[in-house]
């Protein structure tokens, strides 16, 4: 079986989470809840910390897969049919990412706008990523772990004298609307909860595991909330015009010197991890799809690259329209597919454990 | 060559001139020569050799003088005791007698017996042990594989003096013939691996195997991969410390470089000298072997991709410089590079099989003409040149991966000067799941990064001192954890 | 499958090459690039066009960089400004190395937000660029020559360092927090404010160095290589017999005079095809520090360059120069022999084409003048809706970079009367802490400045005795009552210009919403009228 790591897992929640919320989420979030960012990420943070820890107690109490579970509960047709729509799902909640990553690649690794097929190729690097499995997602999570910490701390580290800190107060100014209003509208970036359930059965459940991934996922948070706290900081009033945050947030520490733009290439370097992150919600998709056909992954994988790439040429003057309809028509879509499924899963009809599988969790 | 018939194994008829003829028919060549000698009772008796690979002195002193001073045996038992020599073998057919006759094993017949018998009196010119030049150390053993094969057992026998030590021979093609030894420590290698090296050895059908790449091909489980599925060495003691982390070893008569399975590509960022001096100087050696891989892969493409779609990579002053530099040349700055890149290519080819005595001119051609000229001739720019050398030196420092390297600078030049910054990116990121999604035997490529191996991190790109390596690498899988014991509880320093 | 990822591969190799080879996206790679080191904007004769300047740095085969300005005039925006600079040049402008944004001083009777704009839109000029405003045409600043024959971008970058802010002589201001300032609810903010001094060429064969009459008419004079001017207080001229690292000062002044033009100036052309002659500023020589004069009259020291600050350690140039007195003659005729190279005077004429090391300044000047123009940066601009509304004079920027902004080490001049006489002391002062604070007391706002230094007497403008001069590092309770009373004398000129003006220069208005969000809309009306200022300044000497 296709399997990962619990470490891998929390690699992934650690280290790869909080890259796509540095891209255009931060001036979006300000946009609506202003100097309360913190406060609007920290809502939805606990939410989808509320539902991984729902997950892992279901992947405590069982080790089947999710397909199974849906299997036993609504039978074998329905199981494929809500994988489908998962599958359905996963690409969804890949579109905006993948935009994202395409603008912040346009404009901060190009200096003259290049055209869509400079984007293009990522499509090939992901239709090889999805025919390589669950097993390929852990490992490059091990790879993006180290390369993550070394450098986004040294971006904060080069952006933190910048930042007065000041700017986050008058705590509460937005009001409860622009709390809530904001995390209502980021939803579609906390969708990282979902994926536990489909490694539900993939990976051994060991003692502690959900303090583990619970605290890698905390740990990840307070990378995300930090980083918001140093750009709204960094920029307060003129915080909206602020796309591809990741890339200014730290160009200021060494633009005046003989050190040019050396921040570049820790941005870089996260731009590897963020086109690793990039591509699972595409592979999940391709595995739903593939489980729900009853296929090899490469064909789907093939067709779901291809539709992306053509969204993505599609929709390239669009992202404005396409973010507002994703934050705000939307979202009750993410909430009900990342958010109330997983927890309704808890009430799936589970499978007796066999007594080996028993012991070794004990 | 025409696959070698199967025949029935055709029996000694007993007298000597058919025995004789018929296998000179098996083996008509010039070279296989027939000594006549007769007992002291004149019984005729013969020895069939090949010459250049046969002892002829030890033919005449240790079989024929004692045969020549003694009745006639009997039998071939009463013949081999008679003989002042440890190494005999019956043949009981011609074709096996054939086959070591072709091996350097002479075939001793005599008339009236149905039996002949081989000799190991097998002579090869052989080079002596020296240092291989792919693993030049400044401290530790100096001694290399030849390519005699029992030589290289010896070399590890000596190394390690342990009844655990196996060694299981088996040939390998159907006109060379060469003897193929998996070497592995009983108790400590994987016997599955064993299994499966030996299944897939076993399973080669091909004329002839001259070199043991070849072996690594077979065994290897993504041929048309670019990375090395197999690791390589020259040296025994490098040999016998793999061996003793629980990897299996493949050597091959008549090639110096011997396998070690399973692989991982941080053993190639490892070197024997890092285990003889302190761990501090090991550690920074292969730190700066890991910057120089990176500097040699990321080094040109970053240059092409800074020029062509990112100037602000480069500050100020640093732009001016190499804007300066490359004015008004008539290639754009990728093909700039590229072209570098294939005269270092050819550079290095012609540097290997140029003869000694023509060196030195065409260094000077390659360093003043290709170098200094070329940018005085407005053909390329100094920068371009500067980081091709540094490339090209940069990729030395790990000699296993060279042409790996090389390969793999030049595919990131074509997709830095075609896609640009971006491309360097997804092209990291194909050759990460590629390598992440390979394994060697079980173990996988990327070990111990990924998937993380803490254990093994202390023999990774940090060299830990001596008594933190009290266990073999994890990622090997073998039983036999343990390899030091400390005996006394207080440790030096 | 092996063999469809084989084909897959083959295929996917075959159109990487193809495009590696086409290389045709029809991007822009370095040779056809043309790197813009700063922008300059000016106000066109057309209500709401501009006139744009940019400084395009031109590499030579050496690698250094020489300076091609370009001119588009009467420019409906800066983007049709920048396009049509590349129509003119054929070479495609690149802004991600653009670090100065100057705009010309009439430019700022309007929002200079309808201009700087676009380059807050702009994805490819980075908001870390250094903005200011010049005194006159930014045009005509932007054709000045360093002394040292850098690109003029660079120099006036250089006066604008994060070092010059630190020594409170600069207000360095970026594009980010300017339009910080203008979005915020204050609308606030301030911009260094340069003026351009012209040098004269220098005679030939000597190190003459220039200086000025009050009514900035050049004037070059032969002199020895010691001897520097200076002025007194009604600007007549006066010879002074001083060693050879003392620097020269004049007044400041910024009309221009004439323009002297190197053998190697490249001309460029106004839209309507017509050649104009621009300086060049030569070739970059390594990293020069510019300088910044001093102000008049005698031995004042508004502000100093960094050179002589980071040479001055325990012991002052003038206590060394004392305490040499007895042997000064030896040391003078040693000095004839042997003289020490100087650090670069303000307004030392560069040769232009020479070979010199440019650190004496025109010290091969035989073949040829060139002009070297200094750049003054020791004013601010504060303005209020993107209109410049009111300058902020040396003093006062001195006064507050050293209460709110980074610098933690500036020199400042302090007189006082002794035995009858008025002495001028000029102090190094480092900044020992400081804080500036908001609080309401009885519904009225109060700006606290709570600020701490450490001085040392740098020079004194009249003789001392040996203990005195020996004591540098102790400076006279009156000096430091005086040095603390003008300091807040000029935070409260600010704090009334401030109020004149709109400008919330201190960000009170910010500090109030921050602090105390439930008064703000009580308070906000009028805050800066209503401020009522407390001053807790407290100078010590340094032990």
């Amino acid at each position: 079986m296709d399997k990962i790591k619990l470490r891998q897992i929390c690699f992934l929640f650690a280290a790869m989470m909080p890259i796509t919320k540095t891209i255009v989420y931060p001036a979006t979030l300000a946009y609506t809840a202003r100097n309360d960012l913190l406060w609007s990420a920290l809502v939805n943070f606990l939410l989808e910390g509320a539902v991984i820890a729902a997950v892992l107690f279901l992947a405590k109490r069982t080790n089947c897969t999710f397909f199974e579970l849906l299997q036993n509960t609504f039978g074998k047709v329905a199981a494929r049919i809500l994988y489908g729509l998962f599958g359905l799902f996963f690409a969804l909640s890949a579109l905006l990412p993948l935009m994202e990553q395409k603008n912040f690649v346009t404009v901060e690794l190009y200096e003259n706008v290049p055209p869509v097929i400079s984007f293009a190729p990522f499509f090939a690097l992901c239709f090889f990523a999805c025919t390589k499995g669950f097993k390929s997602i852990g490992r490059v999570a091990d790879i993006a772990l180290p390369v993550f910490v070394f450098c986004f701390a040294a971006i904060l580290l080069l952006a933190l004298p910048q930042a007065d800190f000041a700017a986050l107060l008058p705590i509460g100014a937005s009001g409860a609307k622009g709390i809530f209003g904001g995390a209502l509208q980021g939803l579609n970036w906390y969708t990282d909860c979902l994926y536990p359930l489909f490694f539900l059965g993939h990976f051994e459940y060991e003692k502690g595991a959900a303090g583990k991934v619970l605290g890698s996922y905390a740990a990840g948070s307070a990378a995300v909330l930090v980083f918001l706290a140093v750009f709204y900081g960094t920029y307060s009033d003129i915080a909206i015009l602020q796309y591809n945050t990741l890339a200014q947030i730290s160009k200021y520490a060494t633009a005046g010197t003989s050190l040019g733009r050396v921040d570049l290439l820790f941005v870089f370097s996260l731009v590897l991890v963020l086109i690793f992150y990039c591509c699972v919600p595409v592979q999940m998709c391709v595995h739903c799809i593939s489980k729900a056909i009853g296929c090899p992954p490469v064909w789907p994988a093939a067709v779901v690259n291809l539709l992306l790439l053509a969204f993505t040429i599609f929709f390239n003057y669009s992202f404005a329209e396409l973010q507002t309809v994703f934050t705000q028509k939307l979202w009750f879509v993410f909430a009900l597919f990342a958010y109330v499924l997983p927890v309704c899963s808890l009430l799936l009809r589970r499978t007796a454990n066999s007594p080996q599988k028993e012991k070794s969790r004990e | 060559m025409e696959k070698t018939k199967k025949r029935s194994p055709q029996p000694f008829a007993g007298e000597i001139e058919k025995d004789i003829a018929a296998v000179k028919e098996f083996l008509p060549a010039d070279d296989i020569l027939v000594y006549r000698f007769e007992t002291e009772d004149k019984k005729a008796c013969a020895a069939v050799y090949a010459d250049g690979i046969t002892d002829k002195e030890l033919l005449g002193q240790l079989v024929a003088k004692p045969l020549s001073l003694s009745p006639a045996p009997k039998t071939a038992q009463d013949a081999r005791q008679l003989l002042y020599f440890p190494e005999t073998k019956p043949a009981k057919d011609v074709q096996t007698a054939c086959d070591e006759i072709l091996a350097g094993n002479p075939l001793l017949l005599i008339d009236g017996i149905a039996e002949g018998t081989t000799l190991g009196t097998k002579k090869v010119s052989l080079r002596a042990i020296m240092e291989p030049q792919t693993s030049i150390t400044v401290k530790g053993p100096r001694e290399g594989f030849i390519e005699d094969v029992k030589t290289n057992m010896g070399l590890i026998r000596r190394r390690l003096k342990t009844p655990a030590l196996r060694f299981e021979t088996m040939e390998v093609g159907r006109a060379s013939k060469t003897a193929v030894v998996v070497a592995y420590l009983e108790g400590i290698a994987q016997k599955e691996v064993v299994r499966e090296i030996k299944d897939r050895i076993g399973a080669i059908d091909i004329d002839g195997v001259p070199d043991s790449s070849y072996i690594g091909k077979f065994l290897a489980k993504k041929s048309y991969s670019l990375f090395k599925q197999a690791g390589t060495t020259e040296k025994p003691d490098i040999l016998c410390a793999k061996m003793l982390e629980g990897r299996v070893a493949v050597l091959s008569d008549g090639s110096p470089i011997a396998l070690t399975l399973p692989y991982i590509l941080a053993e190639d960022f490892q070197s024997s000298q890092d285990y003889f001096v302190s761990p501090y100087r090991a550690t920074i050696s292969r730190i700066l072997r890991t910057l120089a891989v990176i500097v040699s892969l990321f080094l040109p493409a970053y240059y092409v991709a800074a020029e062509l779609f990112r100037l602000q990579l480069l500050p100020f002053g640093l732009l001016m410089t190499i804007s300066g530099g490359v004015q008004d040349l008539p290639l754009s700055p990728s093909l700039e590079l590229f072209f570098l890149l294939i005269v270092l290519e050819i550079l290095i080819e012609a540097s290997v099989r140029m003869p000694k005595y023509v060196a030195l001119a065409l260094s000077v051609i390659g360093a003043l003409v290709l170098g200094d000229t070329a940018v005085k001739a407005g053909v390329v720019s100094s920068p371009a040149i500067i980081i091709v050398a540094l490339s090209g030196i940069s990729a030395y420092t790990v000699p296993d991966l060279t042409g790996t390297l090389s390969v793999i600078r030049l595919a990131y030049v074509v997709v830095a000067g075609s896609i640009g910054t971006y491309g360097i990116l997804l092209f990291t990121a194909l050759l990460a799941y590629y390598l992440v999604s390979s394994d060697s035997y079980g173990a996988p490529l990327l070990a111990p990064f990924s998937p993380l191996i803490r254990r093994d991190l202390r023999d990774s790109i940090w060299k830990a001192d001596i008594y933190s390596l009290d266990t073999r690498p994890a990622v090997l899988r073998v039983k036999n954890k343990t390899r030091l014991k400390v005996r006394n509880k207080e440790k030096n320093g | 499958m092996n063999k469809f990822w084989t084909r897959l591969f083959i295929v996917a190799a075959a159109i990487l090459l193809l495009l590696f080879f086409s290389n045709d996206f029809g991007l822009i790679d370095i040779q056809k690039t043309a790197v813009i080191a700063a922008i300059g904007i000016d106000a066109a004769e057309t209500d709401g066009a501009c006139d744009m300047t940019v400084q395009i740095a031109v590499p030579d085969q050496s690698g250094n960089g020489m300076a091609s300005n370009v001119t588009v005039k009467g420019a409906s925006s800066v983007n049709d400004a920048i396009t049509e600079v590349n129509r003119k040049t054929g070479w495609y402008p690149s802004l991600v190395h653009c670090r100065l944004l100057l705009l010309g001083e009439k430019l700022t009777e309007k929002d200079v937000f309808d201009f700087l704009g676009f380059f807050l839109r702009s994805e490819f000029i980075d908001d870390s660029c250094l903005v200011a405003v010049c005194e006159g045409r930014a045009e005509e600043a932007l054709t000045a020559s360093s002394p040292v024959r850098e690109l003029t971008a660079v120099s006036i970058s250089k006066v604008l360092s994060s070092s010059s802010q630190k020594t409170g002589a600069v207000s360095v201001m970026i594009l980010r927090d300017f339009a910080k300032g203008y979005y915020s609810p204050a609308a606030s903010g301030y911009l260094p404010y340069i003026s351009v001094k012209r040098e004269a060429q220098s005679e030939q064969g000597s190190n003459a160095l220039p200086s000025f009459l009050p009514d900035s008419t050049q004037k070059s004079e032969q002199r020895s290589t010691d001897a520097l001017p200076s002025f007194l207080p009604d600007g007549t001229q006066k010879f002074e017999q001083r060693s050879t690292d003392a620097l020269p000062s004049f007044l400041p002044d910024g009309t221009q005079k004439s323009e002297q033009r190197s053998t190697d100036a490249l001309p460029s052309f106004l839209p309507d095809g017509t050649q104009k002659f621009e300086q060049e500023d030569g070739r970059s020589r390594g990293a020069r520090k510019t300088f910044s004069p001093r102000k008049v009259p005698g031995r004042s020291c508004g502000t100093m360059h960094e050179g002589v600050s980071a040479s001055t350690g325990g012991f002052s140039d003038s206590m060394q120069r004392e305490m040499l007195f007895p042997i000064r003659n030896i040391g003078s005729i040693w000095e004839k022999l042997f003289p020490r190279r100087n650090p670069l005077p303000i307004g030392a004429p560069c040769a232009a084409g020479t070979e010199s090391s440019g650190e004496q300044g025109g010290s091969k000047s035989g073949e040829g003048g060139q002009n070297a123009d200094v750049f003054d940066a020791s004013r601010t601009m504060l303005f209020y809706k993107g209109k410049g509304v009111s300058v902020l004079e040396t003093e006062e920027t001195l006064a507050f970079n050293l209460a709110d902004t980074s610098t933690d080490l500036a020199y400042g001049m302090v007189e006082v009367s002794e035995n009858g006489e008025t002495v001028s002391y000029c102090l190094k002062m480092k900044i020992a802490g400081k804080k500036l604070s908001l609080d309401v007391r009885e519904n009225t706002p109060v700006l606290t400045f709570r600020i701490r230094a450490n001085a040392q007497v740098s020079d004194v403008s009249s003789s001392q005795d040996l203990l005195q001069v020996t004591q540098t590092a102790r400076v006279p309770e009156h000096v430091l009552r005086a040095a603390e009373q003008k300091f807040a004398d000029r935070l409260g000129q600010i704090l009334e210009k401030s109020a004149d003006t709109g400008c919330d220069i201190f960000g009170a208005a910010q500090r109030l919403y921050r602090f105390y969000p439930r008064r703000y809309d009580g308070l906000k009306d009028g805050l800066l009228a209503n401020i009522r200022p407390v001053y807790d300044i407290r100078f010590d000497t340094l032990r």
